[in-house]
């Protein structure tokens, strides 16, 4: 049995290498305990593979730790997010006024805004559309956290949530103007189309 | 389901046997077969034995001839009682309802 000893990672074998031979001396050599040898060297080769991979991830408890620096600059990269969503805000709004609400003289005011962009490059609409979920997934980021542990010799995987209050109002924003704008899309792709 | 009875963590068996003083590996494997009727493989013995030693558990003593004995530190101590009493707690319980019914 002593060559499965062999498979065990070298610095696990310089630490415990002799005593196991030792004790394998004093034991018969079975089908079990040779299974057991070779389940053993697996175990400490995947936790060797997690000690060199993940020493960054692997905390010992406590709050998330911050695993990118989205996480420590929340309130920038919500105002980022609330940057790129504001295009498509404030068109949703002011067409909200203008039509659907129709606030005297918003939709001749609105009009030539209107006309500009049906003229405007593809790239454009494709920008005001996308904002809202561009920014839904930036300012989303900073709130999510992974956290790898070992409790108890097992890999524990942990999704933590934080409530960061202006990444989650531009969470909002983004959910009622994204929603506003795919319902207008969906309308008017059932309903409106020649 | 899956065994998480006490003889099935190899860990909890090593604890116990360490409190009953050091003992190097073998000595173990015979103590746990004795107390639990549990025959722990070598592989599995020394996974255990990392585990605890990286927690601080249990420390490793000067070799004597060719065997490493291993005692339970202070730390090791109090997560052995932590975990059998809160096994206690969980035995009476399933006792008494048993009883009951």
């Amino acid at each position: 049995m002593r060559p499965i000893l062999r498979l065990y990672p070298s610095a696990w074998r310089r630490r415990y290498g002799d005593e196991l031979s030792d004790l394998l001396d004093e034991m018969p050599s079975t089908p079990a305990t040779t299974l057991d040898l070779l389940r053993g060297a697996v175990t400490q080769h995947m936790r060797a593979l997690i000690d060199r991979v993940a020493p960054r991830l692997v905390s010992a408890g406590g709050p998330p730790m911050p695993t990118h620096p989205l996480q420590r600059h929340p309130t920038a990269v919500a105002l980022l997010a609330a940057l790129i969503a504001a295009p498509t805000v404030i068109f949703v709004v002011v067409s909200f006024l203008a039509y659907q609400l129709e606030l005297p003289g918003m939709q001749a005011w609105l009009q030539p805004f209107m006309d500009g962009l049906q003229q405007a490059p593809r790239i454009v609409d494709l920008f005001l559309l996308t904002a809202p979920f561009i920014a839904f997934v930036l300012a989303a980021l900073p709130l999510i956290g992974l956290r790898l542990e070992r409790v108890d010799g097992e890999l524990r995987i942990t999704l933590a949530l934080r409530a960061h209050t202006l990444n989650v109002l531009v969470l909002g924003i983004c959910v009622i103007v994204g929603g506003f704008l795919a319902s207008h899309l969906i309308v008017e792709f059932l309903f409106e189309r020649p | 389901m899956a065994d998480r009875s006490p003889s099935s963590d190899p860990g909890l068996l090593l604890l116990i046997s360490l409190s009953g003083g050091p003992k190097h590996g073998h000595a173990m494997l015979l103590d746990v077969a004795n107390f639990a009727g549990v025959r722990l493989g070598p592989g599995t013995l020394y996974g255990a034995l990392t585990r605890l030693e990286e927690d601080g558990l249990v420390e490793a003593l000067p070799l004597e001839g060719r065997r490493r004995p291993y005692r339970l530190t202070d730390a090791g101590l109090g997560a052995l009682r932590g975990r059998l009493t809160g096994l206690n707690a969980a035995v009476s319980i399933g006792l008494e309802r048993v009883a009951s019914r």
